[in-house]
């Protein structure tokens, strides 16, 4: 296995006296697609955030290989600023990664999602799945090696979500590593390389997707 | 930094201008209170000069939460604290930002309260409308620091404006007067000898705080709910 | 530590007291309201106290991320308020009488009032969620802020005054040594009584912490 992009040792997370998340022991590893599974309240959200830094854990460290900003987010959130048009918001994503300011770019990321005829279009009227075509583009203009994926096919219509499925998997292929959280594991689980199922606040299973049983947790009601 | 924090003021002025309900609100709010304050006059008496100086602030106070909500509420609607956060620019780069674009519409607000003022305090300016404006720019930069840092607390599920006011207006309380006397300087032309003075108080309290904003602002603003 | 201060609070404040009312002379031009300053002074000053652990303790969480630096900072708080309200009480039932006026508008006082609107305002935000999950480190920014303000707040009130200077005269400034040594018993006897309450307020933070841990979810941390 490559070198790991993110190294997860012994971290604990407490919210006061609360612990959401102990002892957890994690690795990510480049051009790999890892699906966070668990129950609600198992700390899925909370092990992205300390995974891209921007939580501190309370005990354990986190080490990265990573430089700033090698960190894209793609979620249930889009991250878009509604009264701007699509071109425009790519361009502000564009300046804010340090990139110098290059339309012939954000021309192309928007034709390879597929919104190229709506460029100037401002992003509060695109419907659910427009919008997460237009956050699709912004991870692809800035390019990171690490991609945190929260639930990004929520509420997406089925085709969208197959989409958008593939176009994960080409990211990863492409050498970026991928930490997906979801909660419809049946149908993501095909996309993916390798399992991290939380539950008690601790790693249940970290295994290989293929011999993930996705069935027997639907069972437990766990998903 | 300066060039992400340039980016971060462009891209919420555009917005404020483009939307207008932020700042149409602020300058109605401002114009509400001033025209209020005349009513405590008796008709054709003039409000001495320190009392309109301190409508004038007065104004500018609750304006700047309503500017300074509006703008971290923009980062708020879709998530987007996250993409700034994760973006290569330190999170001071945020803060500089808003407090930038915070000053220049709060500056645009002040535009209007001022010529209400003058007229529904019934105000003639003595002093030069020119060290007015470097007055009010100078004293806008300390709110504008202390306000940016403090927006940062109406951030995340639980954010409540009315708490903002409760905190941020006694904090505020030494630029405003420094605010208040330095403006009935300029509208009444008298009280010069204290000009030092309080020039002084204002450098040294954007100082402060810019300094304060600059190392406090990264624990505020993370990516916690 | 707590049960040590408490007792030795009792006795100093006997001896304080006694102080007050039987050693030291009774003041020529204010009368016997001047008393009231042997207890109006400590309060004043404990609440500054309070105010810098605050700060201290502040600059502890932020650094150190323990959640006792929080507590102790929530306690320092809540003594500051209180005190400097008891303060500004009490000097208000001084000024009356000798000023002739409840208020004015002397640079101590106004930096007192706004401090106290200040930490008010800060222990609404504690008992209110705001800042969710970084409440503690909302409210240990906002306690490093405040305290910066205060010279800032200290001088302007001065400047204030000093244009437009205030018609009343300035306190009679020289105490008798009997005096003296009622307001340094004094001031110590607060400064027991601030402790042992700083101690067990910091404490009772910290228990009810670890109870609500308990009862919600069945275990403590560590």
């Amino acid at each position: 296995m490559a070198q790991a992009l993110v190294r997860l040792r012994r971290v604990s997370r407490f919210y006061g006296e609360r612990a959401v998340l102990k002892n957890i022991d994690l690795e990510l590893a480049p051009a790999q697609v890892t699906l966070v599974v668990g129950p609600n309240g198992a700390g899925k959200s909370t092990l992205l955030r300390l995974v891209a830094g921007l939580l501190p854990p309370s005990e354990g460290e986190v080490e990265t290989e990573l430089p700033p900003g090698g960190i894209g987010y793609l979620g249930h959130k889009t991250l878009i600023y509604p009264k701007l048009t699509a071109r425009a918001n790519l361009a502000f994503w564009q300046s804010m990664f340090g990139q110098p300011r290059d339309d012939a770019a954000v021309t192309a990321v928007l034709s390879r999602v597929g919104l190229a005829g709506f460029a100037d279009e401002e992003a509060g009227v695109f419907s659910r799945g427009m919008s997460q075509r237009l956050s699709l583009a912004r991870v692809f203009l800035t390019a990171p090696r690490l991609l945190l994926l929260d639930e990004p096919a929520s509420g997406l219509d089925p085709a969208s979500a197959v989409w958008l499925r593939r176009e994960i998997r080409a990211v990863a292929d492409a050498g970026a590593s991928v930490a997906w959280v979801s909660h419809n594991i049946a149908a993501d689980l095909a996309a993916c390389d390798r399992v991290v199922r939380l539950d008690g606040h601790r790693v249940a299973y970290d295994g290989p997707a293929a011999g993930f049983d996705a069935a027997a947790l639907a069972g437990e009601g766990v998903c | 930094m300066l060039k992400a924090a340039l980016a971060i003021a462009r891209k919420d002025l555009s917005l404020a201008l483009s939307g207008a309900q932020g700042l149409v609100q602020t300058v109605l709010l401002g114009l509400l209170l001033i025209f209020i304050m005349s009513l405590s006059r008796e008709p054709g008496e003039l409000s001495p000069p320190l009392a309109a100086a301190a409508v004038f602030w007065l104004a500018t106070a609750f304006g700047q939460v309503l500017v300074f909500n509006f703008l971290y509420g923009l980062e708020e609607a879709e998530g987007a604290r996250l993409g700034l956060l994760l973006s290569p620019a330190p999170a001071q780069a945020v803060w500089l930002g808003k407090a930038l674009s915070g000053w220049v519409l709060l500056f645009c607000c002040q535009m209007v309260f001022a010529p209400a003022a003058v007229a529904f305090l019934g105000q003639t300016v003595a002093g030069s409308p020119l060290t007015g404006l470097a007055v009010v720019a100078a004293v806008d930069w300390g709110l504008c620091a202390l306000g940016s840092l403090l927006g940062a607390l109406s951030v995340g599920k639980s954010s409540r404006e009315s708490l903002l006011t409760v905190i941020l207006f006694p904090l505020l309380v030494p630029a405003l007067l420094a605010g208040i006397r330095l403006l009935e300087t300029v509208i009444s032309g008298r009280g010069l000898e204290a000009v030092g003075a309080w020039t002084g108080t204002v450098v040294a309290f954007d100082a402060v705080f810019t300094a304060a904003a600059l190392v406090l602002f990264p624990f505020l603003y993370t990516g916690e709910e | 530590m707590i049960r040590l201060c408490a007792l030795a609070f009792a006795a100093a404040s006997i001896i304080a007291q006694y102080l007050i009312w039987f050693h030291a002379p009774v003041e020529e031009s204010m009368g016997v309201v001047q008393k009231i300053f042997y207890t109006h002074m400590p309060l004043a000053w404990w609440s500054t106290v309070s105010f810098f652990v605050n700060f201290v303790a502040s600059i502890l969480y932020l650094a150190k991320r323990r959640d006792a630096y929080s507590r102790l900072a929530g306690a320092a708080a809540e003594l500051g308020v209180l005190f400097s309200g008891l303060a500004l009480i009490t000097g208000m039932c001084w000024a009356r009488p000798i000023w002739n006026v409840w208020w004015t508008w002397d640079p101590r006082l106004t930096t007192t009032l706004v401090m106290w609107f200040v930490y008010a305002a800060y222990l609404l935000l504690r008992a209110s969620d705001v800042g969710g999950q970084r409440q503690d480190t909302v409210l240990a920014v906002l306690g490093v802020v405040a305290f910066l303000d205060v010279p800032l707040v200290f001088i302007s009130a001065r400047y204030w005054r000093s244009i437009h200077p205030s018609v009343l005269g300035s306190q009679g400034g020289g105490m008798e040594p009997e005096m003296w040594l009622a307001v340094l018993a004094n001031l110590v006897a607060m400064g027991l009584f601030w402790l042992a309450l700083l101690a067990f307020r910091t404490r009772q933070l910290g228990t009810g912490a670890a109870v609500t841990a308990l009862m919600r979810h069945g275990s403590i941390r560590n």
